[in-house]
């Protein structure tokens, strides 16, 4: 007896999402940006110091953006909170600019409205620590984001709460939506610990003392992304921002940062064969694609257009030959923020002209969305890749 | 040995930072006036790291070594510049604008400047237009340098422009400004004086506001 063909149902955000990121194509282009915190602030509705200090609320306001925007996937990009934060406040003030959270230990949060939190040491010091006195052999992860600001975390000293977030989301999320983690490259947790100046300058002055730090900060990444697999994440991002020709040449990207991200990889994958990995890399990528690309990651994000990156759309694709997935190349600047609906869809239809068809490609701002996009902008990008496909 | 020195600032090899002292003590010694160990070894050998690091020849931990590299010599020279009267030529106060945070560039745009001869006052991030003022009273320069690095923060490049005319100081200083986002017609739609792109043009435009 003759079976009906199979009627091709509509894939669910998060198959279509695994379908690009394995560099298939699925039912339509996938959409996804990662949103500021900033835009998340303004538009998500929920109290901005909630959404920084308390990971339901974070998780409540990400899945909220998601909705309204229609995006394939969520970024979790910010660790898990402290359920107990409160107790820990010693007061709160509000000003016309924002709030400011004195915590017990002498730290201060201050928090725009629009903007990510700053946080500061009693003296109003910053809380960067000189290369010198940093012991590379106590080092594991250094997280730039904890509730106190720089945080570094010794082996096995994730808190329970680490994963938290994640989970929320993915727990308010459902089933259907792609929940993407996020980890600090080595070589950017580097910059953050010891100031971006001196970790530079580092890389010259004192390469051995920078190796010995990032090949430790190599495994706090693989054992974070390890416990972010494990909570449920679909895919992991490496933030590796500052390693673009703005910053570094391709021979220190080769010897700083590619084998640590290398390994960050491979380590993730002895446990989650399966899980995409993939780098984000803001600005000037172009002479070093096939660098990124031998680090072992299933994708390359941001792929910002001229003037601030250095490689189009079309050459980008045409380098990596459909062997590892884009994400991005929206301008965030240019074309999200300043620009209206009519030139963001054109924009969006010239990016599916050149990579909708080939599969491999999610639609997305190149690195984040600034905080004051208008909202009717981002629309546009589920619209169009709907319409692309019909 | 003043090539010596030119040829160590341009190295951006690690040792390079204690030879430039070395080499300027050796010059000094050596009867060299310090102003011409300035005009003759670290002027021109920054003004090369500039063209280089403009060019994708070298990039920002290069320019940081031959930066630190020239401030060595620069630390050793200077109470011999003092001396013979030679004070900076010029004074420039720079900053990034209120509500930014980058200084990665603008750091930058300080050593090249401190690199061309000028003593910078470097007021930090997040600048209100009122520190900016107070700043102009204050150190009394000829040339003030906005850095923004985002457009939102553009416009507090004109709060502030605004508020150094309100202060009257407008006719006193030239204002330079600069930071990926800002275009030479940006520059002139708020009434500054001078842009530029990068680190090494910042000198080159800073002398040229200067008459040099
Ligand atoms: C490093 C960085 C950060 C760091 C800054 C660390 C620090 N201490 O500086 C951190 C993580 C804190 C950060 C935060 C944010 N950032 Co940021 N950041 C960058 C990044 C990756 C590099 C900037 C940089 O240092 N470049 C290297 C230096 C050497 O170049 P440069 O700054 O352009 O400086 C050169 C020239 O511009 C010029 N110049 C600079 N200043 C001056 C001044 C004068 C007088 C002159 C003449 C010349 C001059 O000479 C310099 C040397 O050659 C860029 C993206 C990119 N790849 O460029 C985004 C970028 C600048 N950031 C951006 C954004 C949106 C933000 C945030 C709002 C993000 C957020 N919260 O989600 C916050 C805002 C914080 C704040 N209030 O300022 C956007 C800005 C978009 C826009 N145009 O509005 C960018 C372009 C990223 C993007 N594609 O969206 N960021």
């Amino acid at each position: 007896m003759d079976t009906e063909p199979a009627v091709p149902r509509a894939m669910s955000s998060r198959e279509r999402m695994a379908v690009a990121m394995a560099c298939g194509r699925a039912d339509r282009v996938p959409v996804m940006c990662q949103l500021s915190l900033g835009h998340v602030f303004l538009h998500s509705g929920g109290d901005p110091v909630e959404i920084w200090h308390d990971g339901e609320v974070l998780a409540d306001a990400l899945c909220t953006m998601q909705r309204r925007y229609g995006f394939d996937g969520i970024l979790v990009n910010l660790p898990g909170r402290d359920p107990d934060w409160r107790a820990r406040v010693a007061r709160f003030e509000s000003a016309d600019s924002g709030w400011r959270v004195h915590w017990r230990g002498g730290r201060v949060t201050d928090q725009p409205r629009d903007d990510n939190p700053h946080v500061t040491a009693a003296d109003g010091k910053p809380l960067t620590v000189p290369l010198e006195r940093v012991d590379p052999e106590s080092l594991f992860y250094v997280e730039p984001h904890d509730l106190e600001g720089l945080r570094t975390i010794p082996p096995d000293g994730f808190p329970p709460w680490q994963c938290d977030t994640l989970r929320a989301v993915r727990a308010r999320a459902g089933e259907h939506v792609s929940v993407h983690a996020e980890v600090f490259s080595p070589f950017t947790q580097l910059l953050e610990l010891v100031g971006y100046q001196d970790a530079l300058l580092a890389l010259i002055v004192d390469p051995g003392r920078a190796l010995a730090c990032l090949a430790r900060l190599a495994e706090g990444a693989v054992h974070l992304g390890r416990r972010y697999a494990d909570a449920g994440c679909d895919a992991l991002l490496v933030s590796s921002a500052f390693v673009g020709a703005g910053f570094i040449s391709r021979a220190h990207y080769e010897r700083f940062e590619l084998p640590f991200v290398r390994r960050v990889v491979t380590g993730v994958k002895e446990l989650h064969p399966a899980l995409p990995i993939y780098v984000h890399t803001c600005g000037a990528i172009g002479d070093r694609l096939d660098l990124l690309e031998a680090t072992g990651v299933d994708g390359i994000d941001t792929f910002d257009p001229p003037p601030l990156g250095t490689i189009e759309l079309a050459d980008a694709l045409a380098a990596l030959g459909g062997r590892v997935f884009v994400k991005g190349n929206l301008d965030p600047v240019h074309t999200l923020l300043r620009g209206d609906v009519a030139a963001v869809r054109t924009a969006v239809r010239e990016r599916l002209e050149l990579a909708g068809r080939r599969g491999g490609y999610v639609l997305s701002s190149a690195c984040s969305v600034p905080p004051r996009t208008p909202p009717a902008n981002l629309l546009v990008l589920r619209e169009e890749v709907e319409r692309f496909d019909a | 040995m003043l090539a010596q020195l030119a040829e160590a600032i341009r190295s951006h090899r690690p040792e390079s930072i204690a030879a430039c002292r070395a080499l300027a003590e050796r010059a000094l010694a050596a009867g060299v006036p310090a102003a011409r160990i300035v005009d003759a070894a670290l002027i021109p050998a920054m003004a090369d790291v500039g063209r280089r690091f403009r060019a994708d020849e070298i990039f920002v931990p290069e320019v940081l070594v031959s930066a630190k590299a020239m401030q060595g010599a620069l630390d050793v020279l200077e109470p011999a510049l003092a001396d013979a009267g030679r004070e900076p030529f010029a004074t420039i106060v720079l900053g990034t604008v209120q509500g930014d945070v980058h200084d990665i560039g603008k750091n930058l745009v300080a050593m090249m400047l401190r690199g061309a001869g000028l003593r910078v006052v470097d007021l930090g991030v997040n600048v209100a237009p009122q520190r900016f003022v107070a700043a102009i009273d204050a150190h009394r320069p000829e040339l003030v340098g906005l850095s923004a690095l985002l457009t939102t923060t553009m416009d507090a490049m004109r709060a502030t422009l605004d508020a150094i005319v309100a202060a009257g100081q407008r006719d006193r200083v030239r204002v330079l400004v600069g930071g990926a986002p800002v275009t030479a017609a940006w520059a002139m739609s708020i009434g500054a004086d001078g842009h530029a792109d990068d680190a090494a043009e910042a000198a080159t435009v800073a002398l040229r506001l200067l008459g040099r």
